[in-house]
């Protein structure tokens, strides 16, 4: 639904980089390098950001 | 003990810092590791007053995310167990981040500010008030000030030899900090973790130097990296005081 | 207990007789209102 605040196997918060992250790759650039310059740079919080995906809008009409 | 600790220093920065200490055993290499993982408070939201909640997610669900987010810790002003408190009110349509949270004591704040805790759409509305409460990591995950913090042996590189004119080069990977023949300290990554990019052409041994250990420590930002080890070292410290003072009597 | 008719969003006491169902518009789905009470919840 949101982006998990920190990731699951080693604790590092990766919830604050999401939005450039999203953004960035949004606009076509390589979200392997995008991830090497937020400092993100352990698989286990990589894969926090690259298989989230964001589900409020899909939730939010049944209130 | 009377013996002095070398305390070597390869990186540092707020958050990070690798360092070579010798003249260690493994047993308390690993004791200093557990004390900067468990036995260094910081603070944590720990009890949430739900005022109104109308978002997509339930109230404990938020309460969890607030739970996670790093606060920046006075450890000289807390003891354990005592509690600041934290409000937050956000009104869609917009999204609540952690730097949202308003504190009442200006030494605790959010480490990070871009932490989404909740997207809310028009008409919803989120306002709480939150205890954050000082404890230590072995009481709940979320206070563990140490992240991803681990040691290595040190590892000592001699060039024996040349590698045969026609051999094929095998990479030769090789993690975190080593040891040139000149005692000088180099990080791995300088050379792409692969010993023939620095010794093309020449033949390596690799040993563990006894005793020497290269610790790596990256904090949530609730406290800096210098501080963790120096608190770590310390519960020791007071542990073996208490120790001591216990089997005296 | 107060719930609020999904349909035309008024107020509704569910009366015991009458069924679950709106007096006002005969809508059969009824949500149940959040307590205005303040609510806490321990982060463990």
């Amino acid at each position: 639904m949101m982006i998990p605040v920190r990731c699951f196997t080693c604790g590092n918060v990766v919830g604050e980089h999401w939005e450039e992250f999203k953004a960035r790759s949004a606009e076509g650039e390589d979200p392997a390098e995008v991830l090497d310059d937020l400092g993100v740079d352990r698989h286990c919080c990589r894969r926090m950001l690259v298989s989230h995906k964001d589900l409020v809008d899909v939730v939010s009409p049944y209130q | 003990m009377a013996s002095d600790f070398e305390v070597e220093f390869i990186e540092r920065d707020d958050r990070n810092a690798r360092f070579v200490v010798r003249g260690l055993t493994p047993a308390f290499a690993n004791g200093i590791r557990r004390a900067m993982i468990a036995d260094v408070p910081t603070m944590s939201i720990d009890t949430v007053r739900f005022v109104e909640n109308s978002s997509v997610m339930f109230d404990e669900m938020i309460g969890l995310r607030l739970g996670l987010v790093p606060l920046t810790t006075p450890l000289d002003d807390y003891e354990t167990g005592e509690t600041a408190t934290l409000a937050l009110d956000v009104e869609g349509p917009a999204t609540a981040y952690s730097g949202d949270l308003r504190s009442s004591d200006d030494l605790v704040q959010p480490a990070d500010e871009n932490i989404p805790i909740i997207e809310l759409k028009e008409g919803q509305r989120l306002e709480l008030e939150a205890d954050a409460v000082l404890d230590r990591g072995r009481e709940h995950a979320k206070h563990q000030g140490g992240v991803a913090v681990g040691y290595r042996h040190l590892q000592r590189v001699d060039v024996v030899g040349d590698a045969g004119e026609f051999d094929e080069q095998e990479s030769n990977i090789l993690r975190g900090v080593i040891e040139t023949e000149d005692d000088e300290l180099v990080l791995t990554d300088e050379f792409d973790n692969d010993l023939t990019e620095r010794y093309p052409g020449k033949e390596v041994e690799v040993h563990d130097v006894p005793g020497a250990f290269v610790f790596h420590v990256e904090t949530d930002g609730s406290v800096t990296a210098e501080e963790l080890v120096l608190r770590a070292a310390d519960s020791i410290g007071d542990r073996a005081a208490e120790l001591e003072e216990k089997v005296a009597v | 207990m107060s719930y609020k008719c999904s349909r035309c969003k008024r107020d509704v006491e569910l009366d015991e007789y009458g069924g679950v169902r709106c007096p006002y518009c005969g809508h059969r789905v009824l949500l149940k209102e959040r307590a205005p009470t303040i609510k806490e919840v321990d982060v463990r």
